[in-house]
């Protein structure tokens, strides 16, 4: 599904230059769940938001379900994004000024989704996530838990392939934590891609495949079944 | 999408209610300052163009140059019409208007005092498409003694009977005019405005053929396409033909030489539509506009606007951090740019309907007020135009996307990565725009401020000048000549009153509207030293009753039955007639009629100049001489208990006249209503200072919102190494005050420069002191510092630790 090669992504400013992606190389196939771990600075949200389309490399290839799209423009980059990518953010990143409903809706306005289905659609995914009984509510009426419960529903509403998490669990108690990881699993296990990032080894035992960042180089790479023994 | 647009947008307003109603307010009051300029603007502009020929029609003019005077009249000889008419063939209508003073009519026990009366010829109506509700146009003023009055004077006289064939006398001149027609009214943009329309044929001189005496506003039809100057390039035929035998006659110089002596006399044409707003005539038929006034409250409007828009560019960027956060999530969430630049402009155009409902109400709120001002009767009548309401709701709109350009633009090109880490710069690179917009905004305010301080400086010179004659405490009875031979009983028994100082028969006032003539005389009786004065006719208690100083010679006095053929006359007088010693007794003579008869005068005395006119004109030669011109008494009191005379004058006058009502001024009111459009303007421009700064200051508080937000981090950072609350009040306002002397820098020269150039409009005038400017610019800084340290105090007392984890 995904498939980097030397990937490069360089931050300047006037004196320095750094560094934040040194040539990563890695792929993602379909169906898995993979997490990024690393210290502060490592690099993985840079690579997060590389992979999210919402940021573009400096040097190397990105392939997304095939097409080489590292010089894709802005709008292109867009279309791919709203079609194919779900986002979970650490702070949740709910628009205050919408309710529930309108929230998880918002992504299927963008795809030009008409009224009714969008009803539909949004009603059956707030009931999967147990929060239908508070659509009307406003973000700040709700529980860290709550909320981002609503955010893996915004971003699952249009049934992308991958999902990107950032430090999902980041703000939430353990018990919240658990909940949502519980989540990330079932779509998972329902066939979509997952990548979170995490600072958490408990989350990323979620995962079936690790990948640790260090100084913007990938520096080790474990699969489940060695990490768990 | 829109209709979550539109959500977003409302609960948007609602959340950031202060925030709202500021840009919200602040918009209104500049559309509606900017509505209220256009119509009055519209009105300005539309003046006789309801005459359906106003194209095709032109007024003669009368211009001479007279040793140096400039004479310049909107009024020509009684018989220009009718030549031009027969000489020309491309004038295909004439037709005059004689302007006449106060008459009194009455009509069984009515009595009114008619000021705006004018004697026309007979196709007047058919010339001017002034709507006849009962009666024929064309016949109605055919026969002499026949009237055609307004509706509202006909309610006056004669109640709810039929006016048509109805007889008003006029007790003065013992005459009687048959009412033929009723008009609806003359239309309130007409350069003119009578109530009573008096037929030409009932007036003498009228027929009279003298072409030296201008009187008659003479107004000519021409064809359609024609261009105006041809004929006007013919005149000169005209003074030649008609004009050059009478000089020839009156001087003894023909017309050449009287050319060659430096002097000049035309005719002119002048368009109809050019008559309001272009007009710089002596005594025009009323008060007219100013087109410069019209540039002038033009660009008011567009400033206000400007400001208005960029104070809503200033608030909406300032908000700006607060929606970087959605704009992200809505860019992550598949958004481009251009869905994120319509929401914006959906919200703007929001707010701008919602100010323009405002600036609609306040419109209607302030209309009756600004037509008090401005001497007019706007309206705005949504029903009556159907242009009206979508030209209103295409100028919302425009403002609007103008106003919310810019913002979009700004908001949507958030990167999302970088607002959703909170790493966002928050439009630091737009900083230099929003700070070039507040120095213009201030640049105008300050500005406004000279301007209005200048206008108020002059009105006081005005007020406190000497003027060479008292003016306070003196009152002037009208219409005295009403009494006939009981006039001087009346100044008598006013004389007799222990609160009277003296008291004077004249109906030549040297403040406010009155008689006047205008008169060529020739000094030392040499036709080569003729000179144009104004002549005032006065009797033996003129001059001690307005304290008008001689300077040599002495007043008219009975005991000298030569002073009927004396003389006094101003200093300007003896400049003007290049006379440097032996004053006294030197003879003037002067025209006594239309014909060229002479007089002769002999100078008895010379008063110390005085400001007969207003300030705005140099004082000019004048001659006082003795006559039976009856009019007004003039009544210099010695009291303050002027209310106890006023109730004895009262009195006096209803045991002379029971029918004819008291009417009465003060000469120092007098005086002032001269300086009304002065007044005007000083209050016109110190209501849009008041507004510019206000709204400017809206903008600076909205500008003052963004940084400290901006800041809060640093401000964070400085209060934990221990800045105290004045050093963080100083960091944040020290910038703004920057702006604002910067806009001081700019405003002042160009306020100097446009208020010298107002203030060339007096002959006497002011000085622009220093200190308007310095004034100006304090009072600028301290409401700027006033708006900007709320915030600055409010960002500087808050507690570091909240906002630096903020971060």
């Amino acid at each position: 599904m995904i498939k980097i090669e030397n990937l490069e992504k360089v931050y300047r400013t006037e004196e320095v230059e750094t560094k934040a992606l040194n040539k990563v190389s890695l792929e993602v196939n379909e169906g898995e769940f993979v997490a990024i771990m690393g210290p502060s600075g490592c690099g993985k949200s840079t690579l997060l938001n590389i992979l999210g389309l919402l940021d573009e490399p400096d040097g190397g290839s990105f392939k997304f379900l095939g097409t080489e799209i590292a010089k894709f423009n802005e709008r292109n980059r867009a279309d791919l994004r709203k079609r194919n990518i779900g986002f979970v953010f650490q702070s949740f990143n709910l628009i205050d000024e919408l309710t529930v409903f309108e929230n998880v809706e918002l992504p299927l306005i963008y795809l030009g989704v008409g009224a009714s289905e969008r009803k539909e659609k949004v009603e059956k995914v707030l009931e999967k996530m147990q929060i239908m009984h508070r659509r009307n509510h406003f973000p700040q009426q709700l529980s860290g838990g709550q909320q981002q419960r609503v955010a893996v529903a915004r971003a699952v509403i249009n049934n992308p392939k991958l999902i990107l998490a950032d430090e999902p669990t980041g703000n939430l108690d353990s018990a919240n934590g658990n909940e949502v990881m519980e989540l990330l699993t079932e779509l998972n296990e329902a066939g979509t891609t997952v990548i979170m990032v995490t600072h958490s080894e408990h989350d990323a035992r979620y995962a079936h495949r690790v990948i640790r960042l260090l100084d913007g180089e990938v520096v080790m790479e474990n699969v489940r079944e060695q990490f768990t023994v | 999408m829109l209709k979550n647009y539109f959500k977003i947008a409302c609960r948007n307003l609602w959340r950031n209610k202060a925030f709202s109603a500021i840009n919200i307010f602040g918009l209104a009051i500049g559309m509606a300052t900017c509505m209220v300029i256009m119509l009055f603007i519209a009105d300005e502009l539309s003046y006789d163009r309801y005459n359906k020929k106003a194209d095709r029609m032109v007024r003669l003019t009368f211009k001479a140059v007279l040793n140096g005077n400039l004479l310049s009249f909107p009024t020509s000889a009684a018989p220009a019409a009718q030549t031009l008419l027969a000489d020309y063939s491309e004038v295909q209508e004439a037709t005059r208007l004689r302007q006449m003073g106060g008459v009194i009519f009455s009509y069984e026990n009515r009595t009114f005092k008619e000021e705006a009366i004018a004697y026309v010829d007979a196709n007047f109506f058919q010339v001017f498409t002034i709507p006849i509700i009962q009666g024929n146009a064309k016949t109605a003023l055919t026969e002499p003694n026949t009237v055609v009055i307004s509706k509202e004077a006909a309610h006056r006289f004669f109640g709810k009977e039929n006016p048509i064939g109805k007889v008003l006398q006029n007790k003065s001149e013992n005459t009687s005019y048959k009412v033929t027609a009723l008009i609806d009214e003359v239309p309130s943009n007409s350069h003119f405005h009578y109530d009573i329309f008096v037929s030409m044929a009932s007036y003498a001189p009228a027929k009279e053929p003298t072409w030296l005496s201008n009187n008659f506003v003479t107004y000519l039809v021409l064809p359609p396409g024609y261009n105006y100057k041809e004929l006007e390039a013919k005149l000169p035929d005209v003074v030649e033909k008609y004009m050059g035998p009478e000089i020839k006659k009156s001087m003894g110089l023909s017309l050449a030489e009287h050319r060659k002596q430096g002097n000049e006399v035309g005719l002119y044409l002048q368009p109809l539509k050019d008559i309001h707003l272009h007009s710089d005539y002596t005594n025009d038929l009323q008060a007219n506009g100013d087109i410069r006034y019209v540039y002038i409250f033009g660009a008011i409007a567009i400033f206000m606007l400007l400001i208005a828009g960029i104070n809503f560019m200033n608030l909406s960027t300032a908000g700006a951090s607060k929606r970087a956060r959605e704009v992200g999530i809505r860019k992550v969430l598949g958004s481009v740019k251009r869905d994120l630049v319509q929401q914006f402009l959906l919200e703007s155009v929001l707010l701008t309907v919602l100010a323009l409902l405002l600036a609609i109400s306040l419109v209607y709120l302030v209309l009756p007020v600004f037509n008090e001002l401005a001497g007019k009767a706007l309206t705005l009548q949504l029903a009556n135009n159907i242009w009206l309401v979508p030209g209103l709701l295409m100028f919302g709109l425009v403002v609007g996307i103008l106003a919310g350009c810019y913002p979009a633009f700004y908001l949507s090109s958030f990167r999302p990565v970088a607002v959703l880490k909170g790493t966002i710069t928050k439009g630091k690179e737009s900083l230099n725009l929003r700070s070039g917009l507040v120095v213009f905004q201030f640049f105008i305010s300050i500005a406004l401020i000279v301007s209005v301080t200048v206008v108020y400086q002059q009105l006081t010179y005005i007020q406190n000048k000497k003027v060479g004659y008292d003016k306070e405490q003196v009152l002037v009875v009208h219409d005295s000549y009403l009494l006939g031979s009981q006039e001087e009983v009346l100044r008598q028994k006013l004389l007799a009153d222990p609160r009277v100082l003296n008291a004077s028969i004249s109906s030549y006032l040297p403040a406010g509207p009155t008689n006047s003539n205008n008169s060529v005389v020739l000094a030392d009786n040499d036709a080569s030293k003729s000179v144009n004065t104004n002549q005032f006719r006065v009797d033996y208690n003129y001059l001690p009753t307005l304290g008008i100083q001689l300077v040599t010679g002495r007043n008219f006095s009975k005991d000298f039955a030569s002073d009927s053929l004396g003389l006094i006359i101003n200093e300007a007088a003896v400049r003007a007639f290049g006379w440097n010693n032996n004053i006294l007794g030197r003879e003037v003579s002067c025209f006594i009629n239309n014909k060229g008869d002479k007089a002769v005068y002999k100078v008895i005395g010379v008063v110390k100049d005085f400001h007969f006119k207003s300030l705005h004109q140099r004082i000019g030669p004048l001659l006082l001489m003795l006559g039976d011109n009856g009019g007004s008494i003039v009544v210099k009191a010695k009291t303050k208990d002027i209310a106890g005379l006023l109730t004895a004058l009262k009195g006096e006058w209803t045991s002379f006249s029971k029918d004819t009502p008291l009417v009465y001024t003060f000469l120092d009111e007098r005086f002032m209503q001269t300086y009304q459009k002065e007044k005007k303007i000083g209050y016109i421009l110190s209501i849009f200072a008041g507004l510019t700064i206000f709204v400017a200051c809206l903008g600076l508080f909205g500008l003052a919102t963004f940084t400290a937000e901006q800041r809060t981090k640093e401000i964070g950072i400085r209060k934990v190494l221990g800045a105290s609350l004045p050093n963080l009040v100083s960091l944040l306002s020290r910038d703004f005050l920057k702006l604002v002397l910067l806009a001081n820098i700019i405003a002042w020269p160009l306020a100097w420069y446009a208020m010298n150039k107002w203030l060339q409009d007096f002959e006497y005038r002011t000085s622009i002191s220093w200190w308007v400017f310095i004034l100006a610019g304090a009072l600028a800084i301290l409401i700027a510092l006033v708006t900007v340290s709320y915030q600055a105090i409010k960002a500087a007392v808050a507690n570091p630790v909240k906002t630096l984890r903020n971060e």
